[in-house]
């Protein structure tokens, strides 16, 4: 199946592609989870994906970190440049990979360590700095999570004792500290309540102007909110790819138009 | 009169029904005592068991007194005992088993379940867990006729020489090289309860979430900074509680160590040499103990012994106590 992909409802094709991904295919066994994906993440902006469930939201993200690097047999063909580089050739370093794209889950993951060293330990893995250099990265990257405030006074408890909206702000200055390229993020509201929600939206409108996102979400309200391309996906098809505002008012597909009015999905 | 017949059969139905509730409180009330009993069963043998312990060690101790606990003769003629050597053993035995099982478990259980492709998985797994189930009288002879000999003629001479010209270390690896003695007899408690701390570490290693491990890997960890930095503090509780459980086999172990240990009856400076622990010494001579204070003696060896075990596990919940403070669990 050709994929449509919009580009002609004002989508600059001059605009900077941090990522493109051409005819992407994924294969969970034999099972065949990506149908020819091509589309691009431009650079600082953000990107959501919606469709949904088991459309292949997530897993087109975990491509982007070769996160299924990690499973037996789950591989990927086709291209994924990112800055012109295929990050699905075999000889590439998955660890420098994952410095550049960095990821926030669904729920949030702090380690089992206290708040200031779950920052410190992914800047510990690249760079070895004084304590007192140290001490600022995790200071800004806090302050860049707008998490330093509540956290300032407490920074050797646990991570785990924060609550689960301070938590995933938590996970997010980790994956800001280390300064990558990209950020994936994976429903990162879905397990929040709202006040925590229009929080981490009001951090990714903040972090756009520094990285490329790219936003899995179930909530269109919240696509509509915080990306500026939208891409809809459905059965492991992109359907439709554009600027957001044109997928939510005048969607060129039937089904795009289906889904995010709710008559089916 | 239709409205009384209604009436009486819901007050009938609700008398039913509060009858039947009755059963299940008379239910529930047997149910919580035999639970309870059985509780306090356990605790009544334990008490018994101590009791009985320090009822039988009393003579020896009213004998010798403190010097039971510090003196190094044994001697059954002139009746004058003491535990020192047994003491001594059981705990450098068991120390040299957990500094050899300790790694080689924790790396087994790492293998098999971050590394390990996954066809290999359960073979190696199973194999780990036949070797729980050898009966220590196998390990005691192996250990006498195969594998001591084997460490006399081949490796204890290298470790010999290796260790000669360095100082204290030439003295703790002094030879001859007998074969038997308190460093083979940890390195086969160390066989023994490498089964137990690898399917324990394997076991709490699983329950780490993916999603976890994804976000370690997610910011560039390696396989072995995860393992380290999230893997294991995530799951230290489960793990030290599998060191204890093997920490405690091998403080008890009889059968094979007294196979093997040498059953000398002193201290010496070099791990090479044969020594004894509690369990071994018990085993040897509880036949041949004649007299009160002989016997006494082997009783309280035992009230040492489950002094040892009580409180090497009391020292590692104080450790998970302090380990909780510092950081991991909420």
């Amino acid at each position: 199946m050709n994929v449509q992909v919009n580009m002609t409802s004002g989508v600059d094709a001059q605009m900077a592609q941090k990522i493109s991904i051409k005819d992407l295919k994924f294969f969970y066994g034999d099972s065949l989870a990506l149908k020819s994906i091509s589309l691009p993440l431009y650079d600082k902006k953000v990107t959501a994906f919606i469709g949904p469930s088991g459309c292949g939201k997530s897993t087109l993200l975990r491509v982007l970190n070769r996160m299924y690097d990690l499973y037996p047999r789950q591989h990927a063909e086709g291209e994924v440049l990112l800055d012109g580089e295929n990050i699905l050739a075999a000889d590439q370093d998955l660890n420098l990979l994952r410095a550049r794209v960095g990821m926030v889950f669904q729920k949030p993951t702090p380690f089992p360590m206290s708040i200031y060293d779950n920052i410190a330990f992914g800047i510990g893995l690249y760079e070895k700095l004084a304590k007192s250099e140290l001490d600022g990265r995790v200071e800004q990257a806090l302050r860049g999570a707008a998490l330093w405030n509540e956290v300032k006074d407490k920074l050797d408890a646990s991570g785990l004792s924060l609550s689960g909206g301070q938590q995933q702000r938590l996970c997010i200055a980790r994956t800001v500290a280390i300064q990558p390229e990209v950020i994936l993020f994976d429903e990162p509201c879905s397990a929040l309540d709202p006040i925590s929600t229009a929080k981490i939206e009001e951090l990714i409108d903040e972090l756009k102007s520094n990285y490329t996102i790219a936003i899995v979400t179930h909530n269109m309200q919240q696509a509509a909110r915080v990306s500026e391309y939208t891409a809809f996906m459905y059965l492991g098809e992109l359907v439709e790819f554009a600027e957001t505002s044109h997928i939510f008012t005048s969607p060129s597909q039937q089904k795009t138009q289906d889904y995010i009015t709710g008559r089916f999905g | 009169m239709t409205d009384f017949v209604v009436q009486d059969r819901a007050l009938a139905k609700a008398k039913e029904r509060a009858k039947a509730l009755s059963a299940f409180r008379l239910g529930d009330l047997v149910f919580k005592n035999i639970t309870l009993s059985a509780a306090v069963t356990v605790l009544v043998i334990l008490g018994g068991v101590i009791l009985s312990l320090i009822r039988g060690s009393i003579p020896a101790f009213h004998a010798m007194g403190f010097e039971f606990l510090t003196s190094q003769s044994w001697n059954p003629v002139t009746d004058k005992f003491g535990a020192l050597p047994a003491i001594y053993g059981t705990v450098v035995t068991s120390l040299l088993a957990i500094v050899v099982a300790v790694p080689l478990g924790l790396g087994v259980a790492v293998f098999l379940t971050e590394l390990c492709p996954m066809w290999a998985r359960r073979p190696i797994g199973i194999a780990i867990e036949l070797l729980a189930g050898i009966p220590s009288i196998i390990y005691g002879i192996w250990g006498l006729f195969i594998f001591a000999p084997f460490l006399q003629e081949y490796v204890q001479p290298a470790i010999i020489e290796f260790f000669a010209p360095i100082p204290f270390l030439s003295s703790v690896f002094a030879g001859p090289a007998y074969g038997i003695g308190t460093f083979t007899a940890g390195i086969i408690l160390a066989i023994m309860i490498l089964p137990f701390i690898t399917s324990i570490s394997r076991d709490v290693f699983s329950t780490v979430p993916p999603v976890l491990k994804e976000a370690a890997y997610g910011i560039g960890c390696t396989t072995w900074e995860v393992v380290r930095k999230v893997v294991i503090p995530y799951t230290r509780v489960g793990v030290v509680g599998g060191v204890m459980l093997g920490l405690g086999r091998a403080l008890g172990e009889t059968m094979a160590v007294t196979f093997i240990i040498g059953n000398a009856h002193k201290i010496s400076g070099s791990l090479l040499a044969p020594g004894t622990t509690i369990s071994a010494t018990i085993a040897n001579e509880f036949t041949e103990a004649v007299g009160d204070i002989y016997t006494s003696s082997l009783i309280a060896l035992g009230l040492l012994l489950f002094l040892i075990t009580f409180v090497v596990l009391a020292f590692a919940r104080l450790m998970l106590m302090r380990l909780d403070q510092k950081g991991g669990k909420p």
